[in-house]
């Protein structure tokens, strides 16, 4: 796998993590349930957010890990 | 188990956990969410129905309220009826006369007991003359002194209305862009050092550093519209900052395009380490300098102070510093994990070639 192909994954990733949240949040009627309690619900939400986006950056860096792993065996 | 060099990874998390148990049990100071009625004339008798948040009314044994217009003019409430700890009912008799001639009195409220301290609502009510009269009496404007306040107990973080509880987001959402700001710092650092000693190395620390930053710009564009979504009411307003950051993000995210071409290796490190010198000082303006020069929603715009005044106050801050360095270091972290696995890849490769 090239570096290009990867970058490509990678904005294509990061776009889709943005597709997801949005709608998520604005859609379904979880507007007043995000508004009760002080709005402490979005706190969460954007914690959720940056774990999230943490989370699927270093599952992409682990499968780019592996795929190198499996290069290297099979070249021995 | 723990290696060499793992100390800072950790301190990191660490830091990070205290953050996320800090700024999300603290409570906040208690506040007013609404209050009616919000006018009246010279010489009625109003009856104030508050509602509160994070206030104890029900367990008050002093509970004293007043409206405030200035530093001297203020009129106490009669007497406190709460019916549970969130709504109390305050009984005002207002002056016959004015203090002096304006049109419309903007008064606040301040709630004062030994359980939640002292607080204000400003603007609370909204006082007009009920006849048309010249003569002007501050006399019974200037016989209820405010004085002997509470004081709040405890760490408490500052109520604002709209905001309430998403000011804990100070802690991740604002944090999140010095962070980025800080990792974008390490990335031209290393662009300089690559064009210095054209070490292949520097080109692959400057890259990660720049694709984490912008992994943190992205979360902060898409944390920013959620937050502003419960407190400005849209995803995207034409705040200037907003617009500013995303066209930064978009300069960086050619950084990123240019780093992943493929092409001779020498030529693209260093066409890559030149633009990011380049995008990081159109950065600067775009980021710091422009949005000052106009209105802004953000704080520190449009003459706002940012990290000042009560905008920041010193328990915000005992979380907001140590989550710039918390974040910062893990982004770190996951820099140098791309970072050695470009290195291995790139021997191994290399190897084979």
């Amino acid at each position: 796998m090239n570096s290009k192909s990867i970058r490509h994954y990678l904005l294509l990733n990061i776009t889709w993590i943005m597709l997801c949240i949005l709608p998520l949040t604005s859609q379904a009627q979880g507007l007043d349930f995000l508004r009760s309690t002080g709005k402490i619900y979005t706190v969460v939400v954007v914690i959720a957010i940056i774990f999230i986006g943490l989370a699927i950056y270093l599952i992409r860096l682990d499968n780019k890990l592996t795929k190198l792993e499996n290069h290297i065996k099979n070249e021995q | 188990m723990i290696q060499k060099g793992m100390w800072w990874k950790l301190s990191g998390i660490i830091i990070f956990l205290y953050v996320l148990w800090g700024g999300l049990t603290i409570p906040l100071r208690p506040g007013i969410t609404s209050i009616t009625p919000s006018s009246a004339k010279t010489g009625d008798t109003v009856t104030l129905k508050a509602t509160g948040y994070n206030t104890h009314f029900a367990s008050v044994k002093k509970g004293r309220a007043w409206l405030k217009l200035d530093s001297i003019h203020a009129i106490k409430s009669l007497d406190w009826q709460s019916t549970d700890d969130n709504h109390v009912s305050l009984r005002f008799v207002l002056p016959q006369t004015l203090p002096n001639a304006s049109e419309v009195f903007p008064l606040h409220l301040i709630i004062d007991n030994e359980t939640d301290g002292a607080f204000v609502h400003p603007n609370a009510l909204f006082l007009s003359s009920s006849i048309e009269t010249l003569s002007f009496d501050a006399i019974p404007w200037t016989k209820h002194e405010l004085s002997q306040f509470n004081d709040h107990q405890g760490i408490q973080f500052p109520y604002r209305s709209i905001l309430n509880e998403t000011i804990r987001n100070t802690f991740f959402h604002v944090a999140l862009w010095f962070a980025m700001f800080l990792l974008l710092i390490f990335g031209v650092y290393y662009s300089i050092q690559y064009l210095r000693t054209a070490d292949y190395d520097f080109d692959r620390k400057a890259s990660a550093y720049t694709n984490i930053a912008v992994l943190y710009g992205i979360f902060g564009i898409v944390t920013g519209s959620v937050w502003a979504k419960f407190t400005w009411n849209t995803f995207w307003t034409n705040d200037v900052k907003l617009n500013m950051t995303a066209i930064a993000l978009l300069i960086y995210l050619a950084y990123i395009i240019l780093r992943g071409m493929n092409y001779d290796q020498d030529k693209r490190a260093r066409l890559a380490a030149i633009y990011n010198i380049f995008a990081f000082i159109a950065l600067i303006p775009l980021v710091f300098v422009i949005p000052r020069m106009t209105d802004s929603l953000h704080p520190g715009n449009g003459g706002n102070p940012a990290l000042g005044g009560e905008d920041l106050d010193h328990t915000l801050r005992m979380f907001f510093y140590p989550s710039i360095i918390a974040l910062f270091l893990i982004g770190k972290w996951i820099a140098e994990l791309t970072i050695r696995f470009e290195r291995v890849k790139d021997y191994f490769y290399l190897k084979n070639t």
